[in-house]
């Protein structure tokens, strides 16, 4: 029984993954906090720092911009592969869902839309992360590169994403108006990533306190002087 | 369906597709049942994942897909009894 399902653990390596991420976005100039981890990783970590389009500094923005073409081709790739293994799968399930795919920033998105998708996202999106887990294993077994390949199914990341932007620009309101800090609930590393991205939108500064998985966002006061 | 979904899952991530074969077993006790995913030597590594983190996905959408039964996966290489 223990055996059949196993969400919490899903998760925390999810989370193992994102945290780096998300320390390198939040420390921002030192790569090196990285090194104690896999080389493998910190690579994939760099890579996602320097290349994500969401990356909250502006400048960084641009990097994904000129790129070789070759490397729009092969983000397509990507979606295509995704695609196939997807609809394989929806197939023998006799599920209904289209598959959208998309290039945002530095990233193939590949989108499972239609109704009764529920039970592929599974509670708090548990099932969802599992298959993209997945269908990211399946690129890179046809590339051979690792993917950051973002998959969404029945909208539920652009759903959480869109409320996550509202919670990050409505606290970085509510600092400026109290001029106090405002601290926010634990959330994953990727929240947390959404929330430091809409408070910087706002003119806010934002840190993470405490540790995983009860980590959360602290959104700053402008400073006063 | 479980084990067609599972050889089409495990196949699409291995090298050795064509050594994927999926067995399923009734449980003892017949609550659950258990699904033997058999792979070639080479590609045990890549089922199970760093800190099993592969294999535990499998078992995630595996049991999605069997609507709240319990389903046990089990992962050996191919020459195994």
């Amino acid at each position: 029984m223990t055996d059949t399902t196993q969400p919490e653990v899903t998760e925390l390596t999810e989370l193992t993954e994102l945290i780096e991420v998300t320390e390198v976005i939040e420390t921002t100039d030192s790569v090196d906090s990285t090194d104690s981890v896999e080389s493998t990783e910190s690579t994939e970590v760099t890579d996602e720092t320097l290349s994500d389009g969401e990356a909250p500094k502006p400048a960084k923005v641009g990097a994904a911009g000129p790129r070789p073409s070759g490397r729009l081709a092969q983000l397509e790739q990507e979606g295509d592969v995704a695609a196939d293994y997807l609809e394989g799968l929806l197939d023998i399930a006799d599920l209904d869902g289209d598959i959208d795919m998309d290039v945002e920033g530095d990233r193939a998105m590949v989108s499972i839309v239609g109704e009764d998708l529920d039970l592929l996202v599974g509670k708090g999106g548990t099932v969802l992360d599992a298959l993209q887990e997945l269908t990211r294993l399946a690129i890179t077994r046809e590339t051979g590169d690792r993917s950051r390949m973002m998959l969404d199914i029945g909208g539920f990341r652009a759903a959480r994403r869109d409320e996550l932007t509202e919670i990050g620009t409505k606290a970085a309101k509510d600092a400026k108006a109290a001029n106090e800090p405002v601290k926010l609930k634990p959330m994953t590393p990727f929240e947390r990533k959404v929330v430091h991205d809409a408070v910087a939108a706002e003119g806010c500064a934002s840190e993470s306190e405490g540790e995983e998985p009860r980590r959360f966002v602290v959104v700053l006061p402008p400073a006063s002087d | 369906m479980l084990e067609e979904a599972l050889e089409h899952l495990v196949r699409g991530i291995v090298d050795n597709p064509d050594d994927v074969s999926v067995r399923a077993r009734r449980g003892r006790d017949d609550r659950g049942r258990t699904l033997e995913v058999r792979v070639h030597p080479d590609d045990m590594g890549r089922v199970i994942g760093r800190s099993g983190r592969t294999a535990t996905a499998l078992r995630t959408v595996l049991s999605a897909l069997s609507s709240g039964r319990p389903v046990r996966v089990d992962f050996l290489d191919q020459h195994e009894r």
